[in-house]
């Protein structure tokens, strides 16, 4: 019942089935204030299904999503809230495609009565500053480079002071030459303390930025561990391949 | 490109004016007496008794050929250009028609002859009664033949003028277009039953409102209301009996055939000539300038209620597809719209205006708006609901985990964006909207259509009238659609 003092989610034996496909099967998971724990696997494993859950925009068949020790689907407690305390990046980065960088990255704060206008101007030019965009406060999201739109993507879930993070497949949809401005960034939230999920196939960025690493495939998490633990000394046959061919 | 439009169509409405004028080939009369009549083409006026008889005409071997007008002045003017070979109506008015039209002639050999009373509400014998008094008194008084005299004979300048001013008012149902009996002047509606009308009207102690609508809607604005009592040179028929109640008949009518008269050519007019005979005398512009006015608000208000509909509805189904729920005001929409898209607009707007409004008396221009706002809001709804599948989901989904609530997004991301999608084919919608009133005329209302057509009716003129109502209406679809250009232009500097 009562959550570790220092556990910020917990996943008890969360189950998920699209019709007849059973996409995630019976998955436990504790995430601990300050985690950066990178999710890897084939694709259509379930990741993306999994991480979405924890921002409530899929709902569960069965099991229980704990955060700060309480379910998320407890009644009286507002979707919105766990999802202000939750933020989440997406690979087609989701800009609002009809307002200026700045006004995206204020929308939420704003309409959310969580700061005032002149406050949260002031927090968005302070993240365009972290994620090196200052300048580009009126530019539109069409005017953006994927690299830029990502990092105002960043910028735009930073603003509510989320206390966790989920990033799903952050530079998938990126040119080559424009991942590293992005994962820079995450590296730097990283070390910021930023308790943060995040889905990738940047393996060489899991081992350097993660704490901890969950190999998915087929529905459930086949191995975790430490990224010297999953990429130096894998297990399981499945692991071995996919890193095989990752690599 | 778009600079280059107006160009072209001045080309093509000079290239109409200069068909208009050239009156060549017209074919010479071949009617001479009635008899003549058999497999020609004539003209009769729809609801008309010359339409009865000149359909029971000859039997199987001398069929006439009927062609039904809405207007009789469209008759004469088919007549005139050689569209058709004669045209049967009553003589008073023929004699009326040919006083301004010199190339036609009346034959001596009489059609049918007839006699005209008012039409009242099939159960409303009180009222028939009543009007049966007054009618009687009008002959007695002197009265009827000194109007007779006037409007008949042209040999005095009497004229009826009504006495009682009341808010109790009688209503009049007629269809302005049948001189002498009832027509458009510079000093409205007049005519011999429009006098009549006065003077039943004083004798019942009441002021007098005039209804102006189609010849063959006036039966049924009666029996449902809308007026207490039609005249407009009904004959008595058997058919007509069973739908609705006669008074005593005040006039008496004879059919006559009208053809074109071999001997005299028509004398050409000038365009300063027509310029003036269609708009400066008697002040016409006025119908038109009237006309536009109700075109005009009919089309701006009509587009606001549809837009506020519209908006509605759209959110509805938005609503619905992207977060479940509200099934019931989903699937009444969905019905609104399978209604509103699946039936004619001319059709809402009778139903409305004689059914949904029957008991009340309502403003016309506001039933106008209401029918017509209805029915935009129906194509503006589908039009916006295109705009908000046009928008991809991660941007609603990314609104979502922000903590947004589904206003939010809807307010400040989706709207806009599936509005701004929506413009062009919401100013279609627009453009569609203010052509469409010109239907307005079905229940009585003188929009810019109908504006022209008085004016028709009073110079048997058609080019100038219908010419002067198409270039306003162009022009006026013109400027919405460069408004909206601008309009384009300025939300589009904030994507792609
Ligand atoms: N909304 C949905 N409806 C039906 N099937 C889905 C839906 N979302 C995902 N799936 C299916 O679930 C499986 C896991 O998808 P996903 O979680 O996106 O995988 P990953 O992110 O690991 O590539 C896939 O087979 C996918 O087709
Ligand atoms: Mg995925």
């Amino acid at each position: 019942m009562n959550a570790k003092p220092n556990t910020i989610i917990q996943v008890q034996n969360l189950s998920k089935s699209f019709g007849n496909l059973q996409v995630l099967k019976n998955i436990s998971l504790d995430v601990y204030q300050g985690d950066v724990i990178a999710i890897i696997g084939p694709s259509g494993c379930g990741k993306s299904t999994f991480i979405r859950h924890l921002n409530m925009l899929e709902k569960q068949d069965e099991g229980k999503i704990l955060f700060n020790g309480k379910d998320i689907y407890e009644k009286g407690l507002h979707s919105r809230f766990v999802r202000e305390r939750i933020g989440m990046v997406f690979q087609q980065f989701n800009l609002f495609k009809n307002l200026t960088v700045l006004k995206n990255i204020m929308l939420a704060p704003v309409t959310l009565h969580k700061m005032t206008k002149s406050e949260a101007e002031a927090k968005a030019k302070e993240l365009l500053n972290k994620v090196g965009l200052s300048g580009y406060e009126n530019h539109y999201p069409s005017q953006l480079s994927g690299g830029q739109q990502q990092r105002i993507a960043i910028a735009r879930a930073m603003a509510m002071n989320p206390d966790v993070l989920l990033f799903d497949e952050p530079t998938s949809a990126l040119d080559p030459e424009m991942v590293g401005e992005v994962l820079k960034i995450i590296k730097d939230l990283a070390n910021s303390g930023m308790t943060m999920l995040i889905v990738t196939h940047e393996m060489n960025f899991a081992k350097s930025v993660a704490n901890k690493v969950l190999f998915f495939s087929e529905g459930i998490i086949k191995e975790q561990g430490t990224p010297q633990e999953i990429f130096e000394n894998p297990k399981d046959e499945r692991l071995k391949e996919f890193l095989s061919v990752i690599h | 490109m778009f600079k280059k439009i107006p160009i072209w169509a001045i080309l093509f409405f000079s290239f109409a004016f200069i068909l208009g004028c050239n009156d060549n080939a017209i074919p010479a009369n071949k009617v001479f007496a009635v008899k003549d009549l058999a497999h020609k083409k004539v003209g009769v006026q729809i609801g008309n008794t010359a339409d009865i008889y000149a359909s029971d005409f000859g039997g199987d071997t001398a069929k006439i050929q009927v062609e039904r007008y809405s207007k009789l002045t469209d008759a004469i003017q088919a007549l005139s250009q050689g569209k058709i070979d004669a045209v049967l109506c009553d003589d008073q008015p023929a004699k009326a028609f040919l006083r301004q039209n010199q190339s036609l002639k009346i034959l001596d050999e009489v059609f049918v002859e007839e006699t005209y009373a008012g039409v009242i509400a099939k159960n409303n014998t009180a009222l028939l009664d009543t009007v049966n008094m007054a009618l009687k008194n009008l002959k007695i008084s002197g009265t009827y033949d000194s109007i007779f005299n006037t409007y008949i004979n042209r040999s005095s300048d009497f004229h009826y003028t009504q006495k009682v001013k009341s808010e109790n008012k009688l209503i009049l149902s007629t269809n302005a277009q049948f001189p002498p009996y009832e027509f458009h002047s510079a000093n409205g509606i007049e005519g011999i039953d429009i006098e009549i009308a006065r003077y039943i009207a004083d004798y019942m102690n009441r002021s007098l409102e005039i209804q102006d609508i189609e010849f063959d809607a006036i039966i049924n604005s009666v029996n449902s209301g809308k007026a207490d009592i039609g005249l407009a040179g009904f004959t008595i028929t058997e058919e007509r009996k069973k739908s609705i109640l006669f008074t005593t008949p005040y006039a008496e009518s004879k059919i006559v055939v009208i053809v074109r008269d071999n001997n005299k050519i028509s004398k050409t007019e000038s365009i300063g000539e027509l310029l003036h005979k269609n708009f400066i005398k008697e002040a016409r512009w006025k119908f038109i300038v009237e006309g536009l006015g109700n075109t005009l608000i009919i089309s701006f208000f009509a587009a606001f209620l549809g837009i506020c509909i519209g908006i509605g509805v759209s959110f509805v189904r938005f609503a619905h597809e992207t977060m479940g729920g509200m099934k019931f005001l989903n699937t009444i929409c969905k019905i609104y719209l399978a209604i509103i898209r699946g039936t004619p607009v001319l059709v809402q707007l009778l139903i409305i205006y004689y059914i949904v409004f029957s008991s009340v008396n309502v403003n016309k221009i506001l039933v106008a708006v209401i029918a017509f706002g209805i029915n935009s809001g129906a194509y503006v709804s589908e039009i916006l609901r295109s705009g908000f599948k046009a928008i991809d989901p991660g941007q609603i989904e990314a609104g979502r985990s922000l903590g947004l609530r589904f206003r939010h997004i809807l307010s400040h991301i989706a709207f806009p964006q599936a509005f701004k999608t929506s413009l062009p084919s919401m100013t279609n919608e627009f453009i569609t909207l203010i052509k469409e009133t010109s239907i307005c005329g079905y229940i009585g209302i003188t929009d810019l259509t109908r504006g022209g057509d008085i004016i028709r009716s009073l110079t048997y003129e058609a080019m100038l009238p219908l010419l002067a109502v198409a270039v306003i209406y162009f022009i006026l679809v013109a400027g919405l659609s460069s408004c909206v250009a601008r309009l384009e232009k300025r939300l589009k500097k904030n994507e792609r």
